[in-house]
């Protein structure tokens, strides 16, 4: 905090020293004024992370027990792929080589096929979830609620899809409707809703209300407004939201299997549970592959339409 | 001209306008240009329907009853265990305390590695960015179920996934702050001819320090919320809770649980914005 | 025939328009005058009913227009058409579907929200744009058009609309002299041809007078002066306009200005003496 560790302090430039010197010096003053608060933040800090290590069981001897078994797990589940059988396919009874590619990627088909499945989950998911959100957007924008009323209910509504996990709507979507992708997909498209609702709302709320005053002048009725005078306003960022949302629920159907909604994260959780410790590495490698296209796949097509909206 | 009403439009006026500004009249193909995105997304709706199965959603009726009712209906209260609803409740508070505070101090230094003006050893940035971007890559909830099957269930397995996905996020966020730092500030310090150490320490922290207290606040709230649930898979606090009433059937218990947990996210959420106030003086929303 | 009865507006404790009493008989054309916030733009959007009166009646025909609602507003309002002083297009749509904005109320729900228009109703809208030659402009959008053509497409969606009256609040003022002349010409224009009545706010007086059959003269809310254009004196002028007169007696000085970023308002009693 002192100067002292700073040797010739004076000789530095006037610009850059003079800047770090003033807020030093302003920074000093602050923090005499709050002394009295901070220690008594550092003690409440202290407390709770005294009580934070004793309830998580965070102790010395449980990280030293634990933390070798950790790099023991990562180390069981890098396969034991051999050099000399690594691209041997099938032999003709019709087992792979253990220590191939092959054997590795046995299930590689079953895969694909759920890592199409969490594909599709998403877009579903998605595209009710930005309908759901698209038509409550308007009623929860405050300048284009038509009531009071309409509005709070609305974005009660929507913080409601919010506030609630995925994985907790999954859950009770599991138990009401059966292990499936279908569970996953309606607790994707509820929280869609309600987080892109939001977004869409506080989008609506900054639409320039010109030309919804010019619709009002014609006589257009509320609806008529808010298609012909808020929506085109509002749409390309509309488009980009759910783009970005879309991204975010290829990651969330990924694991939303974990309580059998369907998806690769059904596979995943089996092969982690169930000691498939080198299967464990085949899933999240192709997992981590398709959240990354998919997120590159999503930033071409956003920067291609923002792009293409501007110059038209 | 005299007044102009729409009724007295002839059809031959029309088909001289027409004649005249052929674009303005859509033809086929311009309705299959703007509504033709909306049909192929109702179309691909449709099969996504039946692709899914959307039909059993009919059948799950009753028990989307009873499972309702059992939210709304509480009964046999004073047996509750409320014991360890709390103690759920108040692993899942310290896991997200712990591990966010944990993936802090970790970011702190691996945002420095990963900064292009601080670390100036490009193979070294490289490896330290494709290490966050695999962290990053996967996600909590999968860490949480690693951690189990490493260190065994319970709340010490939630704090380790907790640190590493916060590792993974915080860090880039923490180097991409101080990739953006007024360079004239370091200058000054550089030219003291202070060593590198010095220079992080007078040169960049206090411009980066009100950005990450910022992100860490931010991510000890979202923390808060995905703390309930990493339980689920079995890396304690109140989602193990959740999950143990849910497999037994206590729906109304799962309710009051549910309950409990929004009343402290939403109690999370206000502290942490006073929290920032007094911190930074930043007001967010 | 348009009647107002002691029509009144408050805003909390301001009163925007006060106790304003008229008749304007069909066909006429109706200038406006008054210093900024004297009550001209409200008296305006009382008249079709974007702002809701505090008292008072407006009478057109046998209906009371302050009590209309819902479906009878919404075709009140399609009669009585209104052009704005920033034009208020859809800047993202483009110019033909502006104008075909016009005709929404004449359609069922389905086709308007929809957006499908019949040939009828999109010849009738490249007529109207083709009167204020901007037929060329039909498939550009909105927002890449100047001040002066958006006005023009204002109008001509004013126009699709059929209207009985056409309300015109300042719609020059945001626009050079020459786009100024050319918009007040249509306005004149569809007044002459069509017999609309036409109430236009004007901040510029020689505007009101070149163009006007019948100036209103408005202030702090109430109308204190009604007559022909050769009635107003300048001594009357002067007391309407206040501190603000040199300003509007020299209309290439304002027709280019914003009137929105005025001159601060002075003190009336001062600027009188």
């Amino acid at each position: 905090m002192s100067d002292a560790t700073l040797p010739g302090g004076a000789s530095a430039p006037a610009t850059g020293g003079s800047a770090v010197d003033v807020f030093e010096r302003h920074r000093a003053e602050l923090q005499a004024s709050k002394r009295v608060m901070n220690i008594f933040v550092l003690l409440v800090f202290l407390v709770a992370l005294a009580l934070s290590v004793w309830v998580s069981d965070f102790l010395p001897e449980r990280l030293a027990e634990g933390i070798p078994r950790i790099f023991e797990y990562f180390a069981t589940i890098v396969p034991d792929l051999q050099g000399d059988v690594l691209f041997e396919g099938r032999g003709d009874d019709g087992r792979a080589v253990p220590g191939s590619l092959t054997f590795w990627y046995a299930d590689f088909w079953t895969y694909v096929e759920l890592i199409w499945e969490t594909i599709l989950m998403a877009i579903t998911a998605t595209l009710l979830g930005t309908a759901v959100a698209y038509a409550l957007s308007f009623p929860a924008a405050q300048n284009l609620a038509p009531a009071r009323w309409i509005y709070w209910i609305s974005r009660r509504f929507l913080e409601f899809c919010r506030g609630v996990p995925e994985i907790l709507l999954a859950l009770l979507f599991v138990f009401m409707i059966g292990i499936g992708p279908l569970a996953g997909i309606l607790a994707i498209a509820i929280h869609s809703a309600g987080a892109l609702g939001k977004l869409f709302a506080e989008v609506n709320e900054n639409a320039s209300s010109r030309p919804i005053e010019g619709i009002t002048a014609v006589g257009g009725t509320w609806f008529e407004k808010m298609a012909y005078a808020v929506t085109p306003q509002v749409l390309p960022n509309f488009f980009s939201y759910a783009l970005l949302r879309f991204e975010i629920n290829v990651r969330a159907s990924s694991i939303i299997g974990f309580v059998g909604a369907g998806g690769i994260g059904q596979e995943l959780n089996r092969v982690i549970s169930f000691y498939s410790d080198d299967r464990v590495l085949a899933v999240l490698i192709l997992v981590v592959l398709m959240v990354t296209v998919i997120d590159l796949i999503s930033e071409r097509i956003r920067l291609g339409y923002i792009g293409r909206e501007n110059f038209k | 001209m005299s007044i102009a009403t729409i009724s007295a439009v002839t059809e031959e006026q029309i088909a001289q306008v027409r004649a005249a500004n052929p674009r303005a009249f859509n033809t086929v193909w311009d309705q299959v240009k703007r509504w033709g995105w909306l049909f192929a997304a109702v179309v691909y709706l449709i099969w996504s329907m039946w692709f899914f199965e959307f039909g059993k959603l009919i059948e799950a009726s009753d028990r989307a009853w009873a499972l309702l009712r059992a939210f709304v209906v509480w009964e046999d209260m004073a047996e509750w265990q409320y014991r360890n609803i709390y103690i759920g409740i108040a692993q899942t508070l310290a896991m997200a305390f712990l591990g966010t505070l944990l993936g802090t101090l970790g970011s702190l230094i691996i945002g420095f590695c990963a900064a292009r003006n601080v670390n100036p050893f490009g193979w070294l940035r490289q490896i330290v960015r494709r290490f966050l971007d695999i962290l990053r890559g996967i996600d909590q909830l999968v860490w949480g179920l690693v951690f189990v099957r490493a260190v065994g269930l319970g709340p010490l397995a939630g704090v380790l996934a907790i640190f590493v996905s916060d590792l993974g996020t915080l860090s880039k966020l923490y180097s991409e702050a101080i990739e953006n730092v007024d360079q004239k500030q370091v200058e000054g310090v550089k030219a003291t001819g202070a060593g590198p150490l010095a220079v992080i320490r007078y040169g960049y922290i206090p411009q980066v320090l009100p950005v990450f207290i910022s992100q860490s606040l931010y991510f000890w709230e979202s923390n808060t919320r995905s703390a309930t649930i990493l339980g689920i898979v079995g890396a304690g606090g109140i989602g193990m809770i959740i999950i143990e009433r849910f497999r037994a059937s206590l729906y109304d218990q799962v309710a009051f649980v549910v309950l409990n947990i929004l009343v402290i996210i939403f109690f999370i959420d206000w502290l942490s914005k006073r929290i920032r106030l007094w911190a930074i003086g930043e007001q967010r929303d | 025939m348009l009647k107002l009865e002691q029509l009144t507006r408050r805003f909390g404790e301001n009163t925007a328009v006060s106790s304003a009493t008229l008749e304007i008989p069909d066909g006429q054309m109706v200038g406006i005058i008054g210093r900024s916030g004297a009550g001209k733009s409200t008296l305006l959007r009382l008249l079709n009913r974007l702002i809701d009166p505090s008292d008072g009646k407006i009478v057109f025909g046998d209906t009371d227009i302050a009590q209309l609602k819902g479906r009878e507003l919404r075709q009140w309002r399609s009669d009585c058409a209104m052009i704005f002083q920033q034009f208020n297009l859809v800047g993202r749509l483009d110019v033909v579907t502006n104008v075909l904005t016009g005709r929404l109320c004449d359609m069922p729900a389905w086709r308007s929200l929809t957006q499908i228009f019949t040939p009828r109703e999109r010849a009738f809208a490249i007529q109207a744009l083709d009167r204020l030659g901007m037929a060329h402009t039909a498939l550009q959008r909105a927002e890449t058009l100047s001040g002066g053509q958006q006005q023009r497409v204002a109008i001509a969606r004013a126009l699709a609309q059929e209207p009985k009256i056409l309300l015109a609040d300042e719609p020059i003022a945001s626009l050079d002299p020459m786009n100024a002349k050319i918009v007040m010409d249509a306005l004149r224009d569809i007044n002459k041809q069509d017999g609309i009545t036409v109430i236009c706010n004007l901040h510029t007086l020689d505007t009101a007078r070149n163009y006007c059959d019948r100036i209103i003269g408005m202030q702090d809310g109430r109308i204190v002066f009604d007559g022909t254009p050769a009635q107003l004196t300048n001594q009357m002028a002067r007391e309407i306009y206040g501190a603000e007169a040199d300003e509007a007696f020299n209309e290439a000085a304002t027709s280019t200005s914003i009137p929105t970023s005025d001159s601060p308002a002075v003190d009336t009693a001062k600027a009188i003496a």
